[in-house]
């Protein structure tokens, strides 16, 4: 092949072809990039949230008066969210699963660890405290693999201030299998005893939760929100907030007939705010989607730009070499010669960006994974990043390389 | 001359209208991206006082066990940092110094009206307790009446200031200093009403979000601890030993909960003030607490704080990079087309040339032709990036449920992401740099070559 004079035709116009080589290079290293972090965001906000979060729904319940009464009012208020026709089961949560808050403290299987190096250290786990009635486990819709829900003694009432509840806890509790794995590795939480820092609450584990997520986090934090302890307490006073499941189908029904009534059924208090799981979780989400969005669409444009970029190049080519690619069909070059000639050209000048660009690439996945905490970059999406740029090159170029290849013979006899 | 130059460019740009419309497209795009994310940027990381820059300072300690590489540390970005927040016990210690010209401690919480006749709806308050100077110190502005006094703190003072909104609600925006308003069970006398007012992002506090209202009311810091409201924010424990329970407890542990901001205007006070805070650690340390052996007391300014707390955001910073790498990327793409366009055009120039038009006169044709494209696509991309940043908020602010319907809410939200005149100016900027980058070597090329190159030819 005539390599030689394929070099020599591009170094007399060589301005063209380093541009369309800088664009690919920063197109690769861009394009790669976003791909990965665009991956991790997606795989981020579509994990698995282990509850059953489309029949799911949380009230919470605001009082204004002194004298609210809300041992009284929290356990009569489950009792009469449980019998509304549609409704599974329901419960008193601290948190709302995929909501906006957290509670965290420090766990083991061993209470003086917890004292020790600040209670942070080895055998210590971090964990997501949810405080919950009797049937918390059974709202979630958590699946147990071993063990059960809490048993109606080992609830708590409630204490005067939210606070406090903390410090009334019963005796069981319900943790994730991450978190029993973390601290019985040998598999054998169940029915040991796991113990809280700063509340030192001892509590039997009477049951494990397969899978259960808190929140969507990325990064080192993400496994503490895997590990949750379900604690036998009532947390509920001026604001209580409830968890109901209901029968698939049934949700906005059940919410419309708690927003009319739920209220009225104690004096001196009001539905502050209520809102389905689906909706939180798409809230707690809203800032990933709008930058995975914001980025894939600004990679599709680089693409696009520098396609368009290549196939104007290869059509200026064209267009000033008309005479000189009828010259050459005329000395015998067949029009499959002409095409080749087009598309080796585009190929190397890719092949050079894409060089360029795989350093460039790794560059700034490097600074990335130093700057935000985010994995290095894998290097099959420099791969195929590569090959999708080649891929791309081609196409782009077919069309002009179509063209030249038409271009009679006779040209080479015109002047232009 | 400049007539003449400008009609040749049009003419010469519509002699060629699809190329001329893939560069004014790329350039579009490429300044619509870059709008967009700066945009979001210069929303997030203005300086809401700018004015008191080097004023302000929040305070925080560091009463921490010493384990720097513990189970939590290893899940923060900056281990380094202290706590962001102070504990009670701190707070009323700092609270003695009369070095600052102003100091607060404060927290969030809320309260409730009840209904004040049968059918209406009890109204739900974001409540800031503060010590008096809040209102002075952070310039906040008052439509009627005005903020209380530290002997007020003292009693503490059953009186009340409420936002904008909160006297809409309450007393239909008339002149309410005076008047009374129930709070869940106890009686405040409103003191004075604040105008407009929404610093974002909210430095003061950034525990409930960079970009929250202000809350809507505001009472004696003291009210807090005599009524035990609990906070809105975050609590952290930042001790092994400490128990938690009810409110004394928090009063008494090593949880810090309060926010705690000085004002120190001059550097001889910042001095002094530093040197007492680290006085007062050593001492605390001496008595047990502050296990950690070094001070850690960081009094810090605006920017600092706001840096602390990662108010931009890795999500915006990594947009705008991107962006800005596709703004790149279009300004080579529209250099090549333009060089490719300029060069096939060239006997055109030549035939100029041949006929009496010097090198610069060339030059500057092309150059015209390069910012007309530049400018236009620079228009262009300002239209899309305003769709683009309505799209953005579609996707990005959603109701919350329970949420006030204070409309300065919207309003702040949209501010974020709105192009005030300083955007326009970028986006401007931005266009002309473009088409210049863009155009000049072209434009250069062009004017160099010599007219019998193409007299030749023809």
């Amino acid at each position: 092949m005539e390599i030689r004079a394929l070099l020599s035709a591009m170094w007399r116009s060589r301005v063209g072809p380093v541009l369309v080589a800088a664009q690919v290079a920063i197109t690769l290293a861009v394009v790669v990039n976003v791909a990965y972090i665009v991956k991790l965001r997606i795989d981020n906000i579509s994990q698995a949230t282990g509850v059953d979060a489309d029949n799911i729904f949380w009230v919470a319940m605001q009082a204004y008066v002194p004298d609210y009464n809300a041992a009284v009012a929290a356990p009569a208020d489950v009792t009469w969210l449980r019998s509304l026709p549609g409704v599974v089961d329901a419960a008193n949560s601290s948190l709302v699963p995929q909501g906006f808050s957290t509670s965290v403290l420090p766990v083991s299987y061993d209470a003086s660890l917890l004292d020790k190096e600040g209670g942070r250290g080895q055998g210590v786990s971090p964990a997501i405290i949810y405080m919950g009635t009797a049937r918390l486990v059974q709202t979630l819709g958590v699946k147990l693999v071993a063990g059960r829900g809490f048993s109606e003694g080992a609830v708590q009432p409630p204490a005067p201030d939210g606070r406090a509840t903390l410090a009334q806890w019963g005796p069981e509790v319900v943790i994730t299998k991450n978190l029993a794995d973390k601290l019985w590795p040998k598999g054998d939480a169940l029915g040991k005893t796991l113990h809280t820092g700063l509340v030192n609450k001892p509590a039997t584990i009477v049951g494990i939760v397969e899978y259960m997520q808190h929140q969507p986090v990325m990064g080192p934090a993400a496994d503490m929100f895997r590990s949750v302890v379900m604690v036998a307490a009532t947390p509920a006073g001026q604001r209580t907030m409830y968890l109901v499941r209901t029968q698939p189908g049934r949700r906005d029904a059940v919410m419309a007939r708690v927003e009319k009534d739920m209220a009225d059924l104690q004096p001196g208090r009001y539905i502050s705010a209520m809102e389905s799981l689906t909706n939180s979780a798409a809230r707690q989400r809203a800032g990933s989607v709008t930058s995975v969005v914001t980025l894939s669409v600004v990679a599709a444009f680089v693409v696009l730009v520098t396609v368009v970029g290549i196939v104007g190049l290869a059509a200026f080519t064209v267009a000033t070499r008309t005479k000189q690619l009828g010259t050459r069909r005329a000395i015998g070059a067949t029009k499959f010669h002409i095409l080749r000639y087009f598309l080796v050209e585009n190929w190397l000048i890719t092949s050079v960006g894409a060089l360029i660009g795989c350093a460039l690439a790794l560059a700034v996945g490097i600074k990335l994974s130093m700057m935000y905490r985010m994995p290095q970059l894998p290097l099959f999406y420099l791969v195929g990043g590569v090959v999708a740029l080649w891929l791309l090159g081609l196409l782009a170029v077919w069309l002009p390389a179509r063209r030249a290849a038409a271009i009679s013979p006779a040209t080479a006899t015109r002047t232009v | 001359m400049f007539m003449h130059d400008l009609r040749l460019a049009l003419h010469s740009l519509r002699r060629n209208p699809v190329l001329t419309a893939l560069m004014v497209i790329a350039i579009a795009a490429g300044i619509a991206a870059s709008m967009i994310t700066i945009t979001t940027y210069h929303g997030r990381s203005g300086h809401p006082i700018w004015w008191k820059a080097d004023k302000l300072y929040a305070v925080t300690l560091d009463p921490r066990d010493p384990d720097a590489n513990n189970a939590f540390a290893s899940l923060q970005r900056h281990p380094e940092y202290p706590p962001l927040q102070v504990t009670y016990q701190d707070a009323k210690a700092l609270f003695r110094s009369d070095i600052p010209t102003r100091q607060v401690m404060m927290y969030r919480s809320s309260r409730v009206v009840p209904p004040r006749q049968p059918g209406e709806k009890p109204l739900a308050f974001d409540t800031r307790l503060t010590t008096a100077d809040f209102f002075a110190m952070f310039d906040v502005p008052f439509i009627y009446g005005r903020g209380w006094t530290r002997a007020d703190d003292e009693g503490p003072s059953p009186v009340v200031v409420l936002s904008k909104y909160a006297n809409q609600k309450l007393f239909g925006g008339t002149n309410s200093v005076g008047k009374t308003v129930t709070l869940q069970d106890k009686d405040f006398r409103v003191i004075g009403v604040i105008d407009s007012w929404s610093p974002a992002p909210k430095f003061y506090d950034l525990n409930n979000g960079g970009f929250d209202l202000p809350e809507n009311l505001f009472m004696p810091f003291q009210w807090g601890i005599a009524l035990k409201l609990g906070n809105n924010g975050s609590t952290n424990c930042v001790r092994a030993n400490v128990k938690v329970g009810g409110f004394e407890e928090l009063l008494t542990s090593d949880c810090v909960w309060l926010q705690y901001w000085a004002e120190l205007p001059t550097a001889s006070q910042r001095q002094r003030y530093q040197a007492f805070v680290d006085n007062y650690t050593n001492d605390q340390r001496r008595a047990g607490r502050f296990p950690r052996p070094q001070n850690n007391n960081r009094i810090v300014d605006v920017d600092t704080w706001l840096e602390m707390w990662e108010i931009v955001g890795d999500e915006t910073k990594i947009q705008v990079a991107v962006a800005i790498m596709f703004l790149l990327v279009c300004v080579l793409n529209t250099f090549g087309l333009m060089l490719a366009k300029f060069l096939k055009a060239a006997p055109i120039s030549g035939l100029r040339r041949a006929l009496g038009a010097s090198r610069v006169d060339i030059m500057r044709q092309h150059l015209i032709e390069v910012v007309i494209v530049g400018l236009l696509g620079g228009a262009l991309g300002l239209v899309l990036a305003k769709f683009g940043l309505d799209g953005m908020r579609v996707l990005a602010i959603r109701p919350v449920p329970g949420q006030d319907d204070n409309p300065a809410r919207v309003a702040l939200q949209q501010s974020l992401s709105s192009m005030d005149t300083n955007m326009f100016l970028v986006a401007l900027a931005l266009a002309l740099l473009t088409g210049i980058l863009a155009g000049l070597y072209p434009a250069w090329r062009i004017g160099r070559l010599s007219p019998s190159t193409f007299l030749k030819t023809q």
